[in-house]
């Protein structure tokens, strides 16, 4: 396995996800030890400490967010875990979902204890059917066990959980499209100020935290800080799951420690390309961040500033492996056809530039492109950046022009000659 | 009170303010479709944006809370070129269809065209379809490719009127503004201003549809009689340039529509449904000539007898009418000064299925200025009216008596705009003119006093009631 591992520490089994199999493994002792003889105050410490990064995409710290929340201010905190995965490339999550839904809720719970929440959330994509069944047999097996509700352990704490599917909307993984979803309204994001750890659920303070970020709670807490920061590298302590698919070998969830090389990971640990295929570019986190080809790839490290070095981001954890022969016009038109489907709608730039985007591409691809077709795409990309009320008028951006600014000679090509340069293979090509 | 600097101006912003309100409050424009300064904030139309002196982004304006010592600009090169960028995605399928469209020469979208865009689409892309004449509601048509989904429509509902009649559907650029099954659009009674602070023309008003180039058009401030809660309205009708000859000239003096007169002591920027049908109220056939026991007779001469009438008469009972303005119900109470019992008339008593009352506008008294009239005769007026036996003349103004009440053989002065049957059974009936025609004052429940001024002239006929009230004073009584 590529580095140190700090969430796939047991051999998956058929019981693994179990609160039999994860008591036997040590679970819930960090939370008996955190309710009897820690307070809030020395948790937030802890998790600041640590220097957690978010692992949702942005790579926000964890304990700057929560330590916007004030703690005895007379009002009800929330917390929520983004369980709406829906990053295309990104199925990371998941595994911690069918795989250890207990060690996220000893997390949530202990991370609860450290933000005062009564009232805790998970906010899962309704596409998930058997992670959805797994986390919500555990929370049942949990209640049961006496790990929620009133007075756990005997002590002043109290914390209910909610499961709330989603109804599969790509915004609704935003953090305040999410919680809009979760009030019960359309999931469109919402303007900041004010922050969501400031105004969020029901307009009470609230930390939306990425599954994988909660689930490294109950590790830091166990282990202390330092520990922590063994793994990884000084400015990216721990580890990041990595969901790689494409046309690699060994695809799946692969827990990967920050600093680790790329190509190690790449050829040893995922098995290099599919047989007879060479490496093209790959999507590191997820579509909505840049592709970075071949030979960009080769000297980085896995961690997020290798990758801010190459002009892109580590994103999401979301990793595509594309082969030589892939046309990345006809890569694009499926990317701009989802970001399309998905816009909200609620603010202008994304709701028309999305749309506008696809019509574009898609004319290219019928053989219709005019060569400012390419520049219109840029300046539409550029246009939405920084415009929109989510991330997603950016992220729409950078997948387009990170495929432009690379691969433009295959939109000229289509452009002038009305047909893909390679033959519209979303496949690669097989060498022999 | 911080101070921020726009444009390198310094302006001194209120606490808790916005960018927006405080650039506005202070002379600096910054253009809106979205932000409306009643309802919340939206932050999704995305033209208002401005530049932190310094970054090289720009950042909503509506949004964006006052700090001690901002700099913002909102006139840079930057900030010009995404507002450009904004009425671009705007206009992508927009239909621009002004020609035919209702709103032009007051919609938002054709202003900001002209003062931030100014060229044509750079798209060569089909517009995406929508629908178009779709049935929001009995007042109401939706034309979807025109709505730029800045969702003022379904904040209205939601936060003005509370009947949460509307919502959007779907998703991306094939959003709809729709209205919810449950709670149609035709049970709110405030509907229609969702049309007026539509900023394109997608909100559509189904009795004005296609009737006048609103450039025609000329508005004249006036108040809605339709409660005492007087709200401030103008009264859109034909601009005398472009009177109409070869047309119907009725169209001339006939009311287009009715939209509200921003007034903060009234009604703010809204008013009822109610208010926008005015037409209805002072359109009826109305009665243009004067008569005598139901014989035609000339306005003088009606004049004449009804002041005899008077100075015959032992025990006279006025009905006043509380659609009077305060400057007639002054007349009025100056020309009998007193002489005789004076009651209020409620001319207009609440329709069936009309809203009597909320805490919005609605007032349950459906007369403009019973409170103007209760301040010139007295509390005691209010009552309902007591005829002494030997009353021998009753003189009724305006509409809502039945003569049926009045005390039989008593001789009848009657003071009516509209034709009804009643006219002819009085043995003086004088005609007067509307609302529409003379200029004057009510006074509300509250005790605001506001001013309607004349849109149309009124016949030679038809007197005003002012005028009326004059011809009786006193010494013209008794030198009669």
């Amino acid at each position: 396995m590529p580095g140190k591992q700090l969430l796939m520490t047991f051999p998956v089994t058929a019981t693994s996800h179990t609160l039999a199999d994860y008591v036997a493994r040590g679970g819930y002792a960090t939370l008996r030890r955190v309710l009897t003889q820690l307070k809030p105050e020395d948790v937030t410490k802890e998790v600041n400490a640590s220097g957690l990064l978010g692992h949702g995409g942005a790579a926000f710290p964890a304990g700057r967010k929560w330590g916007v929340v004030h703690l005895n201010d007379n009002q009800p905190h929330f917390l929520c875990a983004n369980a709406d995965e829906g990053e295309p490339g990104t199925f990371k999550d998941r595994w911690i979902l069918e795989n250890a839904p207990h060690l996220l809720l000893e997390s949530m719970l202990i991370s609860s204890f450290a933000l005062q929440v009564r009232n805790a959330f998970v906010y899962i994509r309704g596409e998930f059917d058997l992670p959805y069944r797994r986390l919500a047999a555990a929370v049942e097996e949990a209640y049961t066990a006496g790990w929620f509700g009133e007075h756990i352990l005997g002590t002043e704490f109290s914390c209910d959980i909610v499961v709330y599917r989603g109804a599969g909307s790509y915004v609704c993984g935003e953090a305040s499209g999410l919680l809009s979803s979760l009030e019960g309204k359309r999931g469109y994001p919402r303007n900041r100020p004010p922050r969501l750890t400031v105004q969020g659920l029901y307009k009470r303070p609230t930390v939306v935290n990425n599954v994988e970020t909660l689930a490294n709670i109950t590790r830091i807490i166990a282990e202390g800080a330092d520990a922590y920061r063994k793994v990884g590298t000084a400015k990216c302590p721990g580890t990041q799951l990595v969901s790689i698919s494409g046309h690699i070998a060994k695809p799946g969830v692969y827990e990967v420690e920050y600093g680790y090389p790329m190509q190690q990971f790449l050829f040893d640990d995922c098995g290099g390309m599919l047989p007879g295929q060479k490496l093209k570019c790959i999507v590191p986190g997820g579509i909505s961040t840049k592709v970075l080809t071949a030979a960009e790839v080769e000297p980085l490290t896995f961690d997020h500033q290798s990758f801010a070095g190459a002009g892109s981001s580590l994103g999401s954890g979301g990793m595509i492996a594309i082969a030589e022969g892939t046309c990345m016009v006809r890569l694009l038109q499926v990317m701009l056809r989802f970001y399309h489907h998905e816009s909200c709608g609620q603010c202008t730039p994304c709701r028309e530039g999305m749309g506008w985007l696809h019509r574009i591409i898609d004319r290219i691809v019928a053989g219709e492109g005019q060569p400012d077709d390419i520049d219109s795409l840029y300046r539409i990309s550029r246009l939405q950046d920084g415009m929109t009320i989510c991330g997603m008028g950016d992220a729409a951006g950078y997948a387009t022009i990170g495929i432009l600014d690379k691969y433009r000679d295959e939109f000229e090509y289509w452009v002038a000659n009305k047909r893909s340069k390679l033959a519209g293979n979303l496949e690669g090509t097989v060498h022999a | 009170m911080p101070e921020i600097f726009i444009n390198g101006q310094p302006v001194q912003a209120e606490a808790g303010q916005t960018v927006m309100q405080a650039a506005l409050a202070n002379g600096f424009y910054i253009p809106y479709f979205c932000w409306h300064p009643e309802l919340s904030i939206a932050g999704n139309c995305r033209i208002c944006t401005v530049q932190v002196e310094g970054r090289s982004w720009v950042e909503i304006s509506c949004n964006m809370p006052v700090t001690e010592g901002l700099h913002v600009l909102t006139d840079s090169d930057l900030v010009r070129e995404h507002r450009k960028a904004t009425m671009q995605f705007i206009t992508l399928n927009h239909p621009v269809d002004c020609g035919i469209c209702d709103k032009a020469g007051e919609c938002t979208l054709q202003d900001y065209h002209f003062a931030y865009n100014g060229s044509a689409s750079v798209s060569r892309e089909p517009k995406v379809h929508a629908t178009k004449f779709h049935d929001l509601s009995e007042r109401i048509l939706l034309d979807n490719e025109r709505c730029i989904l800045c969702s003022r429509c379904v904040r209205f509902t939601r936060e003005i009127s509370k009947s949460n009649a509307l919502g959007i559907k779907n998703r991306g650029d094939v959003s709809l503004v729709r209205a919810a099954d449950d709670s149609p659009l035709d049970a709110d009674p405030y509907s229609d201003n969702v049309i007026d602070i539509c900023p394109v023309g997608a909100l559509l008003s189904k009795p004005f549809l296609h009737k006048a180039r609103v450039w025609y058009l000329k508005p004249t401030p006036s108040i809605c009689p339709g409660c005492e809660r007087g709200c401030s309205v103008n009264i859109w009708h034909r601009k005398a340039e472009w009177h109409l000859r070869a047309l119907d000239p009725a169209q001339n003096t006939s009311i287009a529509r009715v939209t509200p007169l921003e007034n903060p002591a009234v009604n703010g920027p809204w008013i009822c449904n109610k208010g926008r049908d005015l037409a209805q109220v002072f359109e009826r056939p109305r009665a243009d000539r004067a008569m005598q026991k139901g014989k035609p007779v000339e306005l003088a001469s009606a004049l004449l007898a009804a002041r005899n009438l008077i100075g015959e008469a032992k025990r006279v009972v006025i009905l006043v009418s509380s659609w009077g303005s305060n400057e007639e119900l002054a007349a009025c109470r100056d020309a009998l000064n007193g002489r005789f019992a004076t009651f209020i008339k409620r001319d207009h008593a609440p329709l069936p299925g009309e809203r009597i009352e909320d805490d919005l506008l609605i007032r349950p008294d459906k007369n403009p200025n019973t409170a103007g009239a209760r301040a010139l005769f007295g509390e005691a007026s209010l009552r309902e009216p007591a005829f002494e036996p030997d009353t021998d003349l009753v003189l009724v103004w305006g509409e809502g008596c039945n003569f049926a009440t009045l005390p039989a053989g008593a001789k009848i002065i009657f003071l009516n705009s509209y034709l009804q049957p009643e006219n002819g059974h009085a043995d003086v009936f004088i005609p007067v003119s509307v609302q529409t025609e003379r200029a004057g004052t009510y006074t509300n429940f509250a005790g605001v006093v506001s001013a309607f001024e004349p849109c149309f002239p009124k016949q030679p006929t038809v007197a005003n009631a002012q005028d009326v009230f004059a011809a009786f004073t006193q010494d013209a009584v008794a030198r009669s």
